[in-house]
């Protein structure tokens, strides 16, 4: 395996990746915010693709406000967030996150980490924690797409 | 007459934002969610171009791909695939089954209508009279 992968290096990638991804598939400009408390949402809708191979596995948390998300929906589909129900909105964050956690994949097989990723998954509530287990680290990682705020939760284990 | 499109992707959000993408051509959109889906689709439908996701519950894209191109009836209908990863290997296997085309997620519509008009003859509707 590359040395290269190590969690910095996949929090820079997913960094960079998250800015394609709004910017590519929503026209939404979207900047990171570094050393950004954690922000609290009251409802939110979580999007979850987890990955998995010899040489690293975890997961990447998709978290946006339940508002917000919606009008992430209507962007991609667009409609009027009015016209779009749960089912529309669950599945739009699904394959944004689906969309994320396949970038990542790329690149960590392009680094030499070959690994598969499993079928997008939502949660929704507001008061919910998502505990890693023992030796995954976790990274959260926040940007601004004013006003609303966009959360990576990163879980991996590298090795 | 129409040119038909056949969109094989298990999210409804893609098959969503193609139709989206086609509305101003005349474009008729068909739509399957899966591989095993999506070949029953091309056989009764003999759509002019499919667009086919790679990684599909039931039955992936590369399978549907790889039967579709054994079946001398379906084998001449161009594909572009439609994929998450843009990963060398990944790139290479698809570019190995003899598709099209290939269009990486995320994407601009704008992309996919260019390179879905490098195999099929894409013709605008009229536009809408102003109200």
């Amino acid at each position: 395996m590359s040395q290269t992968i190590q969690v910095p290096n996949i929090c820079e990638f997913m960094n960079r990746h998250l800015l394609d991804v709004f910017e590519t598939m929503l026209s939404m400009k979207v900047a990171a915010v570094a050393d950004a408390g954690l922000p609290q949402f009251e409802d939110r809708v979580t999007g979850c693709v987890a990955f998995a191979g010899e040489h690293v596995n975890g997961a990447v948390y998709l978290h946006l406000g339940t508002l917000f998300a919606g009008q992430v929906a209507a962007a991609m589909l667009g409609l009027a967030p009015a016209d779009l129900g749960e089912a529309e909105v669950n599945d739009v964050v699904g394959e944004v996150t689906n969309m994320l956690t396949g970038g990542l994949k790329s690149w960590l097989c392009d680094s030499g980490a070959e690994c598969a990723v499993s079928t997008p998954a939502i949660i929704r509530g507001s008061s919910f924690v998502i505990e890693p287990v023992p030796d995954v680290k976790r990274e959260w990682l926040v940007f601004d797409c004013h006003p609303n705020r966009i959360v990576i939760e990163l879980h991996v284990k590298v090795g | 007459m129409a040119i038909k499109i056949l969109s094989v992707d298990d999210s409804r959000t893609i098959r969503l934002i193609v139709g989206k993408a086609f509305r101003p051509y005349h474009v008729t959109i068909v739509e399957a969610a899966n591989g095993e889906e999506g070949l029953a689709a091309a056989a009764r439908e003999k759509p002019d171009l499919i667009i086919l996701d790679v990684t599909m519950p039931v039955m992936d894209g590369v399978t549907m791909l790889t039967k579709l191109k054994e079946d001398p009836a379906l084998k001449a209908i161009p594909v572009i695939m439609l994929t998450a990863e843009s990963g060398r290997e990944n790139v290479l296997q698809i570019a190995r089954l003899g598709v099209r085309d290939y269009l990486v997620k995320p994407f601009k519509e704008d992309q996919l209508i260019e390179k879905a008009g490098r195999c099929v003859t894409l013709e605008k509707r009229p536009a809408a009279a102003p109200v």
